[in-house]
Formats: structure tokens, sequence, C-alpha cells
């Protein structure tokens, strides 16, 4: 099971990089605000692959603890973690010679969300019960 | 025609004398400045500045500043913040677009420059007095000054809570001829 939800965790990290850096050119082109600096295609791969891995071992972690209630558990659990982690880019004090600092919350927030949507979208492919 | 001649022509010298020694003392603020403030909770800068100075440094007495900074230029790094910092609770850009500076003495000191003014900022006139230092560069001269300003002499937001009161001010502006 661990080497199954590991591997959900990693492919859909990767999914949710791609996404975040497809999603972060869209959000400059409609905006013309530049975070690259701040959050460059590498730090959304990075931290969209350690939401991913950090899943996979959660994910795990409940399911041989509580069984069946296992992926009830750990679905809640990761959509209110991705709630919770908005408060992360809300209160973050961007550099100051960085304009519109008002947009970034708008570009990272979703973000926030696309490692669960990816992990509900492909695990029927990797776990099956 | 010959006798006033030179008479003439020392008033014209004279005025071009006096002409060149104003405008010696004229500077333009170039980009690169540097307008921060800081508390322990909150920090940022102002992003527009402009104004006049003029500043002798030999004769400081004949010194002038005459600078404003567009409030809803502010930016503290956070779009949250900068919104809460602009509204009525506390510096009120819609109502109050500008700080306005004006100095009224500027003295030499031990350890440079004392300019004494009138800030006027959120609809109230204070005096305040800036040290401050210049230095020449090779494109012009360079103003450096540190000073701290009581948010409560302005009524800018509620006395006490978590924001202390005084409001450090830095200041950093290169300046042209």
């Amino acid at each position: 099971m661990l080497n199954k939800s590991l591997i959900l965790g990693i492919v859909s990290g990767v999914l949710a990089g791609i996404a975040g850096i497809l999603y972060a050119r869209v959000y400059y082109k409609i905006n013309e605000a530049d975070f690259s600096a701040v959050v460059s295609s590498m730090k959304i791969i990075a931290a969209s692959l350690v939401a991913g891995i950090l899943a996979g071992i959660g994910y795990t972690v409940l399911d041989r603890l509580l069984k069946k209630k296992g992926e009830i558990v750990f679905n809640f659990l990761f959509t209110i973690l991705s709630f919770a982690s908005l408060l992360v880019p809300i209160a973050y004090k961007l550099p100051l010679n960085l304009e519109t600092p008002d947009l970034f919350p708008g570009m990272v927030i979703p973000m926030h969300f696309f490692p669960a949507l990816s992990w509900y979208t492909l695990k029927p492919l990797f776990i099956r019960k | 025609m010959k006798q006033a001649f030179t008479p003439l022509l020392a008033v014209f010298i004279l005025a071009g004398s006096a002409f060149t020694l104003v405008s010696a003392d004229n500077w333009k603020i170039a980009d690169g400045y540097s307008i921060t403030f800081s508390t322990d909770e909150a920090s940022g800068i102002f992003k527009d500045f402009k104004g006049s100075i003029v500043f002798d440094e030999q004769n400081p007495a004949t010194s002038k500043f005459d600078v404003t900074i567009d409030v809803a230029s502010v930016n503290t790094g956070n779009g949250l913040q900068n919104k809460h910092l602009k509204s009525d609770e506390w510096l009120d850009a819609a109502k109050y677009p500008l700080i306005h500076f004006t100095s009224q003495k500027v003295v030499k000191t031990s350890s440079g420059y004392q300019v004494t003014g009138n800030l006027d900022m959120h609809g109230a006139k204070k005096p305040l007095i800036i040290p401050f230092t210049f230095k020449r560069t090779a494109t012009g001269g360079l103003f450096t000054g540190a000073f701290n300003v009581n948010r409560n002499d302005f009524q800018v937001g509620k006395p006490g809570g978590e924001v202390s009161d005084q409001i450090k001010l830095e200041v950093s502006v290169p300046v042209t001829k």
C-alpha cells in the first residue's frame, strides 16, 4: 500500500506542479503580475511534490490505523489542511520592490488545492478497493 | 552711453552671479530614493515621493525643503496590510492623499544637519525636527535621515493596541543638480 500511495503522491504532485506552473503563466498574462521572483517554477513543483508525498504517507498511515474509515478521514484532513494552508499566502510578506502584492493571494491560493485535486482525480487509477 | 555701460555691466554680473548662487542650491530628487517606515509589528515603504529641495551645505540657513509623499503608494509587501493601512482606520488615503513636509529652519549640527518644519499628515499639522546628513556623490548628493513620528499626534489609528505609537522613519534621497 505504501508503494502505491507514494507513487500516487509523486504523480499527483507532479501533475499539481504542472497545473500550478500553467496557472501562474495564465495569471501573469491576464494580470501582468509577475511573482516568479518569489514563486518560481521550481518552487511550485517542489511544493506540490512535497504535498503529494506527504499525502501518500498520510494515506498509508490512516489506512492502516483506521482501516475502512481511513480514506474518509484522510479525504477530510487533506481538504481541511489545503484550506488551512491558505493562511500562508494571505499573511505572506513579499519583497517591497514587488508591485501589486494584493494580487499575490489570487495567484497562489488556487495552487494550494491542486495537490488535493490531483490526488482525488488520480486515486482510482492507482488504488482500488 | 559709455558712462552707462559700466554700471549696466556690473548689474548684469551681479544678477548673473545671484542667479548662479540660487540655482546652485536647487536639487532634483533622483530615482532610487527610499522612504521606509517600521514598527515592531509592521514595516514598509512609500513608493512615490516628490518635491523641491533647496540646500546649501555652506549656508544651511538658506535651505528649503518642500516634499510630499503619496499615501496611496504605501507598500508593506502584503496586499491586505496595504489595504488596511490606506483605510480610514489608519492613514485614510482617500481623504488625506498626501503627507506634506515643509521646512522652516535648517541648521548645522555636530553630526550633520537638522531641519525643523511642519509635518502635515492625516489632517493634522505638527512641528517636526529631522536630523539628516548630506554627502556629495559622483552624480550629485545623498540625503539620509532617521527619525520617529508619534502616530497619536496625527490621530493615525487608535492609541495603544498592537502597533506601537512611535513609527520609525528612514529616508534616503539621492539628488542631482
